[in-house]
């Protein structure tokens, strides 16, 4: 994208909503930022109706701060929290049928290439457990068996938070929900594992207690897809309102389960360092 | 009744912990020449995740 297309015509520059002109002044798009420079520049996540202390809405925050460029991004959505904020974040942004993020990204990755050919053009999906290790499970890893260049990024709260609390694939055994009163009857879906042995270049398992962690892994994953292959990270994102926790414990919440089931972890093929190390 | 955090600017030491812990966007302002924080209270959720964060003590979550 040219920078050109945001900035107004000077006439016409005090008209715009003071967010917009902010955007224009101190936004990310014309010098590279990162987690480091949060609370310098204007984000382009903008208010969004998330509960107060909601994991998801500062993991999707975190992942937009570290997209190594904004301008040439386009993230794509699906049903559940998630897209709550980002359907209000300044670049490119697709809502899918539920489940479907994987193949609509799939073809817009490759229809991108043939339009832009000279050009990196980052998609990245940026869902939530349910949409991804539920109802779009197949559509994700067949993705990742056809080698598509794709960042996935799961916003891991364990239970569909936007549907009021029915059990995930991603909840833990045994946890009880709103709507699933007896307690989930097995385990989490090894999505993470399931990347590695998929076709994925880089894999990052990761909690929102980490935040510098998460900025590296994101934007590794980006530029690792733009070349070799697909990636993925999976974010542990906790929701205080159906875990039932006060809104600021969430990352202690998170900083437990890093202790413990959640503990970072990163996986790499060899054609996927060797490609950082040259950059 | 709303609550939203407060800085106590003679504690801040300009860390921004807070910053990495705030799920919502364009709350916090770092200024760098003074090294200090500043909260946007019309954007603050009154979460407290910055205050439980923050290693000086310098933000707490009031009503108003
Ligand atoms: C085809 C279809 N089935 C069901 C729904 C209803 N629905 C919307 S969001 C959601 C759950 C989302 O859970 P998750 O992906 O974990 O995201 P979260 O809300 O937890 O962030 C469901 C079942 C839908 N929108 N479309
Ligand atoms: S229900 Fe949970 S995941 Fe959804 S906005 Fe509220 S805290 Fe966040
Ligand atoms: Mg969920």
């Amino acid at each position: 994208m040219s920078t050109k297309i945001i900035t107004p015509v000077r006439e016409f520059a005090d008209l715009l909503p003071q967010e917009y002109q902010d955007l224009v002044a101190r936004g990310p798009y014309f010098e590279p930022k990162g987690i480091e420079d949060l609370g310098t520049f204007k984000e382009i996540i903008e208010e969004h109706p998330h509960c107060a202390g909601c994991g998801v809405s500062l993991g999707i925050r975190l992942v937009a701060a570290s997209l190594p460029s904004p301008a040439d991004t386009v993230i794509i959505g699906t049903p559940g929290c998630s897209f709550f904020g980002l359907t209000q974040t300044a670049v490119n942004y697709s809502n899918t049928a539920f489940g479907n993020q994987n193949a609509v990204a799939s073809g817009l990755k490759r229809m991108l290439r043939i339009r832009y050919p000279d050009q990196h053009k980052d998609v990245v999906v940026l869902v939530g457990d349910g949409g991804i290790a539920d109802i779009g499970l197949d559509l994700t890893l067949h993705s990742w068996f056809r080698r598509e260049k794709v960042t996935t990024i799961m916003v891991d709260n364990e239970v569909y938070g936007n549907t009021g609390g029915q059990e995930s694939g991603m909840s833990k055994q045994g946890q009880v929900l709103n709507m699933a009163p007896v307690g989930k009857q097995f385990p989490k879906i090894p999505v993470f594992e399931m990347a590695k042995v998929s076709g994925c270049a880089y894999a990052v398992r990761v909690t929102v207690a980490s935040p510098r962690k998460v900025g590296r892994a994101v934007r590794n994953a980006i530029l690792v897809a733009r070349e070799i292959g697909p990636t993925y990270i999976q974010i542990y994102t906790p929701c205080p309102t159906n875990l039932k926790f006060p809104p600021n414990r969430t990352l202690e919440v998170a900083r437990e389960a890093e202790k413990d089931y959640y503990a970072y972890e990163e996986f790499i093929t060899e054609e996927a360092a060797n490609y950082l190390a040259r950059l | 009744m709303y609550a939203v955090a407060k800085v106590d600017t003679e504690k801040c030491t300009g860390c921004k912990l807070c910053i990495l812990t705030c799920p919502d966007p364009n709350v916090f302002t770092f200024y760098k020449e003074v090294k200090k924080v500043a909260v946007n209270e019309n954007r603050c959720k009154g979460c407290g995740l910055c205050a439980a964060a923050c290693p000086k003590e310098a933000l707490a979550v009031v009503s108003v």
